[in-house]
């Protein structure tokens, strides 16, 4: 049994070691080695397409999923205090939303927004005064929207789920000592979710910042990571992609790191 | 006085589910609307949509059979390799590594969710071409060998990309398990394979049928690890409908065909939960 | 970004005196020379910001700092772009794809964000028709000489006496064999698909294109390579789909599968076919003697192109016969320009794969508008791909 768990370790970290390895190539190729060097993570950080293709995707990760945690964690609390009937509405929308294919959430969110922006901007450009109408059009909106969508539900699952395991008396017993709703809220209820609200966020940012599939549909002339890397798988990677990869992954690394231990303090701490 | 409380608690809940539901709302069930109306539309003579009230794309299915059988066998194939591989890692780490350990060789199952999917794919397609592992093979006096663009890599590479999803819910469930239930089921004197198919297994089916649901449903609407390890010839219902939007720009069949896809991906799910109740004893399956 | 335009700046002398000649001649603009000298903009940053290095001050239009093209794979000389760069100061993204139909998809879903594409002679009407591309102004690319071109190959690109497009260069439509691979010498696209079957069992491609995957097996069967016709379309469907099991890949970027030896026979492009043998001489090109397609490719605007002004500028920069000739010695297509026929090296000239003998050429057809939009050979190039 070991040797099989260290087999999988090894076929899951070999493409990762790999992908490494040919960021320090010294040639154009991404699959032919032919020494060390540095000069690609040099020339990644120099490449305007490559930094704006990463700036956008910060730019949609971190939009989509900070509204994605706040907007899904207030409806986790709200879906507390309204009807059943309610709730099983919501519940299924959400359900739907997770488990919908993200090639269909794609789809659907290019034929509604195409149609609704022909609409628009034919309304838009006959009352428009000046002679060049603004034109609504696919990118960071759409990116945003339908990631979102996603997240959102995400983080309402989990933070339901911490909500239902937290013991209603705590809340009960705060309020029976006259503090206000809000300072309950504050400081019983808040720090209790704040775990998973915060796992929440770096799931959706995770999950924002990696997808290729739904973006390749509501990008409109915006280019992602993703859509980048797509791009250069198709017109021939340099070890530039490699090299941006590895800084990804060190960053996130440090991210999880940096989470691991403080929510290993927190705990520590209670 | 209670009256307003009452008002202005209601005002609260509004405030909160708000925007949530207006957002599902304009995002998810408007775009679905769209889509059904779509899918009864024509295709306009120079591609895109056209108004019609007609049912020719629902008709001209069949002509995504293979797609659709493609997906259907793959998917289900592809979780259940996943979970061959996964349960004893999962195993594993719930019971046999050291808990100093443990931390530790979780978090190497999800650092590679960290890395680009795609990039990840690359370096498979890499490893699976000509100079990869056919030239190592080479090398050994084997020649001719040829992994890339068969359906064996595009398993390999479902299995590749999907393993951690599969892992962590299986572990899971394995790490709740009582400890003191294989001990007693020992000192009753049942042997250790007695003990694991009688109590570990089990215990360990909800994380199991989570997993196959989740790898299984994400599976359904894959499209990268086909097209790149497939070379466009190992076809899912994504590459179909990709080509459908982005190659002969039939958008009511394209939209006919998601439409469809989610039907299916309902119905896969409803199968995978009346199992899970069945087996498991369970209603609960987290789907995340 | 300071450092990197200092390192393209620098220019060899024996090219400045070129450069120098040829603007003394009146062959090139003042402009041209200063960019390309990189002069422009050491003088323009001299006089306006001194110290400071602004690359596109030197333009008289701001042409911003970046723009993108839509292409096809392994089709330009990535120096070019970094002369342009280096000339202009914008950057230059490179997009490529896999069929005309992918790029008319994409711009048909608006907002493309590109500002010069690359589509085939037979796509300019429906791109018109449908108005996602203008006339050009063609005092915006003075390098642009009509008197030059050959009118066989640079005719579509004008409707109705209007020039939307300007050629960039024409090509066939054949196969690569590797023939260390395949010993069996072929001649046809019959014979391409029997070999498909057999000898190249697992290691044949054809593109991800409607137009000659599509053409291919109806010029093999002997019908016409434009036929829009339900029998003759069945037919064709039929044999694609029996070779389907047999290939290795359904892709129009074959280079890397070619060059790796993981493929050993592909639908080729001229300049494909001129790269590949080039680099690994046993990659043989043969053009059908039953058929198969010529065409040219074209430069054209999109409507909505973000920056058109750069659009503009790397298009005159194109038409340079001193910038096209160091693409097509890279890229190995034939050039539809004589003034850039004049400055080819002779091992160009008369490389048989770049430019056939005029009886090569004769059964081979251009592409017809209709395939374009014909529903009947979309809905066969999509089902032919998830059969």
């Amino acid at each position: 049994m070991r040797a099989l768990v260290t087999f999988v370790y090894v076929f899951l970290y070999t493409p990762i070691v790999l992908i490494v390895l040919f960021a320090f190539n010294s040639g154009r190729s991404a699959s032919e080695f032919t020494g060390f060097s540095t000069q690609w993570f040099g020339k990644a950080l120099s490449n305007a397409f490559l930094m704006d293709a990463l700036e956008n995707s910060l730019i949609v990760g971190l939009t989509s999923a900070a509204l994605a945690t706040v907007f899904g964690t207030m409806a986790a609390l709200g879906l507390e205090r309204v009807s059943p009937r309610t709730r099983a509405v919501f519940d299924a929308l959400f359900a739907a939303a997770i488990v919908v294919p993200g090639v269909v959430i794609g789809i659907a969110t290019l034929v509604a927004l195409v149609e609704v922006f022909g609409i628009a901007n034919s309304v838009i450009a006959s009352v428009w005064p000046g002679a060049q109408p603004p034109r609504l059009q696919l990118g960071f909106g759409s990116i945003i929207a339908a990631h979102g969508l996603f997240t959102m539900a995400l983080v309402t699952m989990i933070v339901k789920a911490r909500i239902a395991s937290l013991g209603r008396d705590i809340v009960e017993a705060s309020s029976d000592l006259y503090a206000t709703p809000m300072t309950t809220f504050w400081q019983i209820v808040f720090p209790q979710i704040l775990p998973s609200v915060l796992a929440g966020f770096l799931l959706a940012f995770t999950f924002s910042f990696d997808d290729f599939i739904i973006a390749f549909f509501v990008a409109g002339s915006k280019t992602t990571l993703p859509i980048y890397v797509f791009a250069s798988i198709r017109r021939g990677v340099t070890p530039e992609i490699n090299a941006i990869a590895a800084m990804v992954l060190v960053a996130s690394l440090i991210l999880i790191l940096s989470a691991r231990f403080l929510m290993r303090d927190r705990t520590a701490t209670q | 006085m209670a009256l307003q409380q009452e008002t202005r608690k209601k005002l609260v809940t509004l405030a909160l589910v708000g925007p949530a539901g207006l957002w599902l709302f304009v995002f998810l069930v408007l775009p679905f609307i769209a889509m059904v109306v779509f899918a009864f539309g024509k295709r306009a003579p120079e591609g895109g949509y056209q108004p019609a009230f007609t049912f020719e794309q629902f008709a001209n299915l069949g002509s995504r059979a293979a797609a659709f059988v493609n997906t259907l066998m793959l998917a289900p194939v592809g979780a259940l390799a996943c979970l061959l591989i996964a349960y004893p890692v999962a195993y594993y780490l719930a019971v046999k590594a050291s808990p100093r350990h443990r931390l530790l060789l979780v978090s190497l199952v999800v650092v590679p969710f960290w890395t680009s999917l795609l990039v990840r794919t690359y370096a498979w397609m890499y490893l699976l071409g000509a100079r990869g592992i056919p030239h190592l093979l080479e090398l050994l006096g084997i020649e001719n060998v040829r992994l890339i663009n068969t359906p064996g890599a595009v398993l390999l590479g479902i299995v590749y990309g999907y393993l951690p999803l599969m892992i962590m819910p299986i572990y899971v469930s394995l790490e709740k398990l009582d400890r003191r239930l294989l001990e007693a089921s020992a000192d009753l004197g049942a042997k250790p394979v007695s003990t694991f198919f009688g109590i570990t297994v089990p215990l360990s089916l909800p994380g199991v049928m989570t997993g196959l649901a989740l790898v299984t449903i994400l599976l359904l609407g894959e499209y990268l690890i086909p097209q790149l390890l497939g070379g466009g010839k190992v076809f899912f219902i994504g590459n179909a409908l990709v080509d459908l939007f982005l190659q002969s720009r039939n958008w009511p069949f394209g939209s006919a065909i998601a439409v469809t896809l989610v039907v299916v991906v309902v119905i896969v799910l409803m199968i995978a939960m009346r199992i899970a109740w069945r087996f498991a004893g369970t209603r609960q399956v987290d789907l995340v | 970004m300071t450092r990197k335009h200092l390192e393209n700046a620098p220019i060899t002398a024996s090219a400045l005196t070129d450069e120098f000649m040829r603007l003394k001649k009146g062959s090139v603009t003042r402009r041209h020379f200063l960019g390309v000298t990189g002069l422009g903009l050491a003088a323009a940053v001299m006089t306006r910001f001194p110290g400071a290095f602004n690359a596109s001050a030197y333009a008289a239009e701001d042409l911003g700092t970046q723009m993108s093209i839509a292409t096809w794979p392994n089709y330009h000389d990535p120096a070019t772009f970094e002369n342009f760069k280096a000339a202009t100061g914008v950057a230059v993204e490179v997009n490529v794809f896999g069929s005309n139909e992918e790029m008319l998809a994409k711009i048909q879903a608006g907002a493309s964000g590109w500002s010069l594409f690359v589509p085939t002679n037979y796509t300019i009407s429906t791109y018109q028709k449908l108005g996602l591309i203008e006339e050009l102004d063609l005092s915006k690319i003075p390098n642009f000489s009509q008197a030059s071109e050959n009118p066989r190959f640079t005719d579509q690109g004008k409707i109705d006496g209007k020039t939307y497009a300007l050629p960039k260069n024409w090509g066939t439509t054949g196969f690569s064999v590797n023939t260390s691979k395949i010993k069996t010498p072929m001649k046809t696209w019959k014979d391409f698909f029997e070999i498909a079957q057999t000898e190249a069992d697992g290691r044949a491609m054809v593109h991800d294109y409607q137009l000659t995957t599509i053409g291919s097996a109806l010029v093999s069967l002997g019908y016409d390579f434009n036929s829009i016709k339900a029998d003759e379309l069945a037919k064709a469907e039929e044999l694609l789909i029996k070779v389907k099991p047999h290939l290795f890949a359904i892709n129009s970027d074959y280079q890397p599968s070619m060059r790796s030896t993981d493929a050993w026979m592909t639908m080729c492009w001229t300049n494909d076919g001129a790269q590949l043998n080039r680099d690994m001489p046993e990659i043989a090109y043969v053009l059908g003697t039953d058929g198969g397609e010529i065409w040219t490719d074209y430069y054209a605007i999109p409507k909505d192109a973000p920056n058109k002004a750069a659009g503009y500028a790397l298009l005159n920069y194109l038409m340079d016969p001193a910038n096209a000739v160091k693409e097509h010695i890279a890229n190995g297509a034939p050039t539809t320009d004589s003034r850039v026929i004049a400055l080819l090296p002779a091992e160009v000239t008369s490389n048989k794969i770049v430019y056939p003998d005029e009886a090569a050429l004769t059964p081979l057809e251009f592409g017809a508008a209709v395939t374009l939009t014909d529903p009947g050979r979309a809905e066969l190039m999509a089902r032919f791909k998830s059969a």
